[in-house]
């Protein structure tokens, strides 16, 4: 039973311990006074709330602790409570929540692990290490409760993080995550993000797309989906505007002569990788799509390897699976620029019918340019979007399909 | 053929015959020759000249670990020497210098490998005892007693398989007579009738033991002969003249189809087994009694009875000296070996690697 | 393809090079008219003649130096010795100077042969006749080491070692003589220095060599069928050179290995395996390397002692089930 420090008046919110009637290990009747406390407006006897053996003083007479602070234990034959404890006087209302249990903290560094019965194998130390994970997190289903490599990859890989018995679940961050994190911080510190979109009519894109239809998909084992044109499009609009297709590099725009097309690729919600279509310019509309879904497949499958992030210019981010509108997308640090491609859908748009206006049902959707306005301005930006929209609207794809 | 079994006292130089210059000159002129004999006494010299040489460079510490000298043996080396064609395949032992200089390999190439210079025949991975110049023919100086017998014996099949008439000789102490390897090679050379020529050089101790007290019999090589249904023979090692003749018969016989033979030349090394060792195991007056029989200058008596010129054979002393001395410069001068050599050419395709 | 025995390979691969290559000679004993004392040469010296397939005196010291000698003049030669328990009488032209004299004449010097022997235990030979010593071999620089275990990767293999510049040691498994398998009939030549994985699997590594590669395969298919455990196979094929590579990439991506091996246990094969893999791999190792071998002792001639000394499927099974979690 947990002996907590007592609210002594309503807007009283820490008391000071100043005696200790009893001491470790000593017998406690209920009802024989425990210990004194003062606040600045009163002192005061507490008597202990049961029988039993005092086991445990945590706070020393002399110091100041917050109402509700558990200031010692008494053994009476009960468990010990982890929450508020109830029977402290009107302390119930005002009581802060407990420190939760110290497994579940992160903790920066690895701990030596001093117990000797727990076995962990060279990989296992090391994949705890990299994940920033405690033994005790994860479940060991070797012999005699060993954690295997295979009970590491296992957690990482999205078996529920447990829970931690107290209304959170804790998931730390792994490798690739933490990652991230640092990339998309220092990008937002570092350039002068603008976003600008452009809604964009997919009708003579669509076509295309019906037109190699079931056959594009049985012979080459995938769809063909918006992106590949989109891509095409954004290649030949970037031979119009190349500062587009650029880094920052110190106060200098550096533009390149190839398009190097990062593809932005979400694996299954365990993170984003960017893997890169190296040359993408001179690629037709067709062997984008192959190398797209090369890349992608190959991102799946965690068989990148360096080289496949290495010399990006410009990247796309492809949320329109999800059916979002609209997405800000954050720079992929050094380059210049980034296009979110959201969601096509059928949408009534304006169009002119014999000189008359009219509505009509078309694909459209949003492509969304966040730029670096260090390096570039708005209407550059804009000029290449127009140019891009221009593109995708106006050209013969259905010729670049078989 | 002629043998000649003579007894292992030392002999006194017949006389050249004090009548005419025409006697002397058909001497000159007989199988041997005059360019011959010359080759001979200069090969003779160059050996003699460079291991003291070694011997000096070795006090001065520039010439490492231990050589093994043949002072006093030169005569076996350049009578067979002068006997084999340039495409023929010498093997010898671990004192081999002399048999590899009289392949012609050059000064500063060996005095270079002894000093462990970067000019050294083997670039200095090799050392003294593995003196070895494929180019010239000799395949190789070994030293483990005994063990190139029976690859003397290869390179003999080798030549008989391919029909190229070229012949191997090999050489070999009076010690390798006891040892197994030995007895293979003999008996194999013998049931195929491999052009090979072993040649021992007797020179009465297996390293610091009288080789009478280590073998069965007297003659360690002459009388294993019969063994392996090869002829006795035992030559004056002390004579390039002789060992000349005895050896281009037995190449010219081997080189024919007519199968192996056995030489046991009968010499004496001035100097201990190896650099280390001061050789007193040897009773002095034994010594003494060899020192008297030194082939080199009975070899150049035996010239100018000949009828060579003085001048002749002093310009050839003069030579040979200039020329090791330009060696030994050249050899001093040489850096060590690139440490990169230290794990090249295991493998044929030059690295050491043995993983991926 | 055809079905040959292992036996019929050896012969198969000699005649395969002695027809492509005139330079190539055999020589050894009871190999010629005999047909080799494992029936491994028959027919050689009926197609090639007696000067290409020389029986020899029992000389292995003979034998191997005149292979050498050859070699260095411009042959191929390849060399039997009967056993590989009587490397030990012609050791030193092994070690001392096959392996060494390249080296020491800083390459003028090449050696161009193959010496093929009969290798190892399990038919009742006794201690002098039953050793397996290809880890003699491993430890001198200058010999590559082979040790196949099916009929097409002895004519593979020793094609190979009969085309390779330097000196190559080939291990003939005489346990696996009688055994069968498909060989391709045309020019088949493999690759030295390349292991093959013979059955995948997920759960742990198997390194195995020569004889031991049946028996790895055979509790393998027990440990899957009786333990859900699957066991990756590797024969290696060669121990020099070593294709590390595959061994390190396999044992990486198991976290567990095993090896298998017949020579007796100090400074067998595994023991150097595992220290390259323990230096280079050692944090991917989900479980302590564990060798399995003939223990250090002479093999015993009585049935039931020598199989119980040099590994046994059931003693594979047990160790693995015992190791593995």
């Amino acid at each position: 039973m947990d002996i907590v420090m007592p609210q002594l008046g309503e807007t009283v919110s820490e008391g000071t311990l100043t005696i200790w009637h009893k001491s470790v290990g000593d017998t406690v009747a209920a009802n024989e006074v425990l210990f004194e406390i003062g606040t600045d407006k009163v002192e005061m006897e507490v008597p202990a709330p049961a029988s039993g053996v005092l086991k445990e003083i945590r706070v020393e007479a002399g110091e100041t602790v917050g109402v509700g602070t558990v200031l010692a234990v008494i053994d009476d034959g009960s468990a010990p409570s982890v929450a508020a404890p109830s029977d402290a006087p009107k302390a119930a209302a005002k009581v802060e929540p407990p420190a939760p249990p110290a497994a579940a903290l992160p903790i920066r560094e690895a701990a030596p692990v001093r117990d000797k019965s727990v076995k962990l194998s060279p990989v296992v130390r090391k994949l705890l290490a990299e994940n920033n994970l405690q033994p005790g997190q994860i479940n060991g289903t070797g012999r005699d409760g060993r954690i295997k490599r295979g009970d590491v990859l296992a957690f990482l890989k999205g078996a529920p993080a447990a829970p931690s018995g107290d209304g959170r679940t804790v998931v730390p961050f792994n490798r690739r995550r933490k990652m991230t994190a640092e990339h998309m911080v220092r990008s937002k510190a570092t350039s002068a993000h603008v976003l600008q979109a452009v809604e964009v009519d997919f009708s003579t894109v669509e076509a295309a797309r019906r037109r190699a239809g079931a056959k594009w998909k049985a012979k080459e084992g995938f769809s063909l989906s918006y992106l590949p044109f989109i891509a095409k499009a954004v290649c030949d609009a970037i031979t119009d505007f190349p500062k587009i297709n650029a880094h920052v590099e110190g106060e200098s725009l550096v533009a390149f002569d190839a398009v190097n097309l990062a593809i932005a690729v979400d694996l299954d919600f365990d993170g984003l990788v960017a893997p890169v279509v190296r040359d993408a310019g001179s690629m037709a509309v067709v062997d984008l799509a192959r190398a797209i879904n090369e890349i992608a497949a190959r991102a799946r499958r965690d068989a990148l390897g360096p080289d496949d992030f290495a010399g990006a210019t410009y990247t796309i981010s492809n949320n329109g699976t999800f059916g979002t509108l609209i997405t800000a997308p954050i720079i992929n640090q050094p380059q210049v620029a980034i296009l979110s491609t959201d969601a096509v859908i059928k949408k009534p748009v304006a169009v002119v019918v014999d000189g008359t206006d009219a509505v009509a049902v078309r694909p459209v959707g949003v492509l969304a340019q966040s730029f670096d306005h260090r390096a570039i301005d708005g209407a550059y930006s804009a000029a290449f979007l127009r140019r891009l929209k221009e593109i995708i609207e106006t050209r013969e794809w259905a010729a670049a399909v078989p | 053929m002629a043998k000649r079994a003579k007894s292992k006292a030392p002999q006194k130089t017949k006389a050249a015959a004090k009548s005419g210059k025409s006697r002397a000159q058909a001497r000159l002129n007989d199988d041997i020759g005059e360019a011959k004999r010359l080759e001979m006494f200069q090969m003779q010299l160059e050996v003699r000249l460079l291991e003291n040489r070694a011997n000096d460079l070795f006090l001065q510490n520039l010439v490492k670990g231990t050589i093994h000298l043949s002072v006093g043996m030169e005569a076996v080396a350049a009578g067979c020497g002068a006997a084999m064609r340039k495409n023929d395949y010498s093997f010898c032992t671990y004192r081999g210098h002399a048999h590899t200089m009289a392949r012609g390999v050059p000064m500063t190439a060996v005095l270079g490998e002894l000093m462990g210079r970067e000019c050294g025949l083997l670039s200095g991975k090799g050392g003294s005892m593995h003196l070895t110049s494929v180019e010239h023919g000799a395949m190789g100086s070994y030293a483990i007693i005994g063990a190139h017998l029976p690859i003397a014996v290869g390179a003999a099949w080798s030549a008989q398989y391919r029909g190229s008439n070229q012949v191997s000789v090999c050489f070999f102490g009076d010690g390798a007579t006891n040892i197994g390897a030995f007895h293979e090679a003999l008996n194999l050379a013998a049931i195929w009738k491999l052009p090979v020529v072993f040649v021992c050089e007797n020179n009465l101790y297996m390293e610091y033991t009288p080789i009478a007290d280590v073998t069965a019999v007297e003659n360690p090589a002459a009388d294993r002969a019969s063994a392996y249904g090869l002829e006795k023979i035992i030559v004056d090692g002390n004579d390039p003249d002789a060992v000349y003749r005895v050896a281009r018969e037995a190449i010219e016989m081997a080189r024919g189809g007519g199968g192996p033979s056995i030489i046991e030349a009968l010499t004496y090394r001035h100097l201990g087994h190896s650099r280390a060792d001061p050789g007193t195991y040897r009773p002095p007056e034994e010594i003494e009694a060899w020192k008297k029989r030194d082939p080199i200058p009975m070899y150049r008596q035996r010239l100018l009875d000949y009828g060579v010129a003085e001048a002749t054979v002093s310009g050839i002393e003069d030579a040979v000296m200039q020329a090791l001395d330009e060696a030994t410069e050249e050899a001093k001068a040489s850096p060590t070996p690139a440490i990169a050599l230290a794990d090249t050419e295991v493998w044929a395709d030059g690295g050491s690697s043995w993983r991926n | 393809m055809a079905e040959l025995t292992y036996r019929e390979a050896v012969a198969a691969a000699i005649a395969q090079e002695m027809r492509r290559d005139e330079n190539v000679v055999f020589l050894g004993e009871d190999i010629a008219d005999a047909g080799g004392v494992f029936k491994t040469t028959v027919g050689l010296l009926d197609e090639f003649g007696p000067s290409r397939v020389r029986d020899t005196p029992i000389s292995e010291q003979a034998i191997v130096g005149a292979a050498m000698g050859a070699a260095m003049t411009g042959l191929r030669p390849i060399a039997e010795i009967m056993f590989s328990d009587f490397f030990a009488v012609c050791w030193d032209i092994i070690a001392n100077q096959i392996a060494k004299s390249r080296f020491m004449t800083n390459g003028q010097v090449n050696v161009p042969l193959v010496i093929r022997t009969a290798n190892g235990g399990g038919v009742r030979f006794g201690a002098q006749h039953s050793q397996s010593v290809e880890n003699w071999a491993m430890m001198i620089p200058g010999l590559k080491v082979v040790a196949p275990s099916t009929p097409a990767d002895i004519k593979g293999l020793l094609a190979a070692a009969i085309r390779d510049p330097d000196p190559v040691m080939f291990f003939e498994q005489k346990s696996l003589y009688g055994t069968k398998g498909e060989v391709p009939e045309d020019d088949h030549v493999e690759e030295l220095g390349t292991a093959k994985i013979v059955r995948s699997g997920d759960d742990v590594t198997i390194l195995a060599l020569a004889a031991m590669v049946p028996k790895a395969l055979a509790a393998a298919d027990i440990l899957a069928a009786e333990d859900g455990i699957g066991a990756n196979v590797i024969d290696l094929r060669s121990l020099v050179p070593l294709d590390t590579k595959t061994i390190l990439a396999e044992v990486s991506r198991t976290g567990r290995v095993v090896t298998v091996e017949e020579n007796p246990r100090l400074c067998g094969w595994g023991a150097e395996l595992s220290s390259i893999i323990a230096e280079e791999i050692f944090y991917d190792l989900d479980m302590p390397i564990v060798r399995i071998t003939t223990p250090h002792v002479p093999l015993p001639a009585a049935d039931d002692l020598e199989d119980h000394a040099i590994p046994s499927v059931q003693r594979i099974v047990e160790t693995i089930r015992r190791e593995v979690d």
